[in-house]
């Protein structure tokens, strides 16, 4: 499971890194944790929030601290209520998306991105759900 | 999953993005990142071009060709006026036999700071030549055999003139038919005045001015006669101790793109 976490975020950097400002990383980073709560998962966002802040010319550290924040709020969250839901997804991925975009000084459509971003969100969540439920459940 | 072990990792992970954040923030991290940077750009260059490709693909292909030979005719265009611009400004200036065409090295005006086309005159030019090429504050800088201005600061690639008409130019000349002689002083907007001609001397509309040559002894400064400009009105009284003239240049300097710099004198 770790190598296709790998996979897939590495394919979410590279599109961020060179295509759009959707956080890719961050919506991969989320769907991962709703389906696994792994705790190797802080590390991946560690060091992809670094690599990511590497290649987009950000302050080193930036987008790291702010996913390690995030999952550790949804991992509180979890600790009470049900977050493999459809509707936990889209809202996390669209509260994170807005949040990350503005921690980021994007100020272009911010909330129209946010939206798409709980969209795709919502779609990777269902599309690693499907695709990889043996392997989830062999946990 | 045990509740204090994700929060152990999110205080180690987190305590650590803060230390980096804060090293990033005052520099600490400069090599690291221009290193990161330097390994990861050619793939980060290469997966661009990929997704540029398929973009392409996707798109119309005749219209994107047709955009591209527009661009690439364009600069094609741009390019050749440029080369016969530059071509006319190096054939007249190497017809001109004062100054010499190998004591000159041919610069581009890159810049003409505070000069607003309608507005106002350049009174400083920058030149796209430096210390790295041989240019030296006091040099003069010409145009074909006119004087154009002095080299008063120079970087390792760039260079700021000072034109003949500004107020801080000042230089001996004389005048090419009766030569008498005076100061050149710019006063500013593109206008000269050729002062502290003693009243014995004879001054006349239409003559034209040459400089009188300054150079020291380290080979700066002004070579004798270069054209400064044309004799457009006089002021003559009996009570002064010097009589004064107007002075035009023949140049207009907001249209100047290539100039030459004399270097060996």
């Amino acid at each position: 499971m770790k190598f296709l976490a790998f996979f897939l975020l590495t394919v979410a950097l590279v599109l961020e890194a060179t295509l759009t400002t959707i956080p890719f990383v961050f919506l991969i980073l989320l769907c991962l944790l709703v389906l696994l709560r792994e705790n190797w998962l802080f590390v991946f966002a560690f060091a992809f929030g670094i690599v990511l802040d590497l290649v987009s010319f950000k302050t080193l550290g930036t987008s790291s601290a702010f996913f390690v924040t995030f999952l550790f709020l949804v991992l509180l969250y979890q600790s009470k209520f049900e977050i493999a839901t459809n509707a936990f997804v889209f809202f996390a991925s669209f509260v994170g998306s807005f949040t990350y975009l503005l921690l980021l000084g994007y100020n272009n459509n911010i909330i129209f991105q946010a939206i798409l971003s709980s969209i795709i969100g919502l779609l990777l969540f269902k599309l690693i759900q499907r695709f990889n439920k043996p392997l989830i459940f062999n946990q | 999953m045990q509740k204090r072990n994700f929060v152990s990792y999110f205080l180690i992970f987190f305590t650590l993005s803060l230390i980096i954040f804060g090293a990033s923030k005052i520099g600490l991290l400069k090599p690291l990142d221009a290193l990161g940077k330097g390994i990861l750009s050619p793939f980060q260059a290469l997966t661009y071009g990929a997704f540029s490709k398929i973009t392409v693909f996707g798109s119309n292909s005749q219209v994107e060709v047709l955009k591209a030979q527009n661009l690439e005719l364009t600069k094609k265009l741009i390019d050749k006026s440029k080369l016969i611009a530059d071509n006319k400004a190096l054939r007249d200036q190497f017809q001109t036999e004062n100054p010499k065409s190998t004591n000159l090295i041919e610069a581009d005006v890159v810049g003409a700071p505070s000069f607003i086309p309608g507005v106002s005159v350049p009174e400083t030019l920058i030149l796209d030549r430096g210390e790295s090429d041989g240019i030296k504050i006091g040099q003069a800088v010409v145009y074909e055999n006119n004087l154009i201005g002095q080299v008063i600061q120079a970087s390792s690639s760039l260079s700021d003139v000072i034109l003949i008409t500004n107020p801080s130019s000042s230089f001996t000349a004389k005048s090419l038919t009766t030569q008498s002689q005076g100061v050149i002083k710019g006063q500013g907007g593109g206008e000269m005045i050729l002062d502290n001609v003693i009243l014995s001397d004879t001054l006349q509309k239409q003559d034209t001015i040459l400089t009188k040559g300054d150079v020291n002894n380290s080979g700066l400064g002004f070579p004798p006669d270069l054209v400064v400009g044309k004799v457009t009105s006089i002021s003559k009284n009996a009570s002064d101790l010097f009589q004064k003239a107007d002075v035009k240049t023949l140049i207009d300097f907001s249209k100047l793109t290539k100039v030459f710099v004399v270097v060996n004198q």
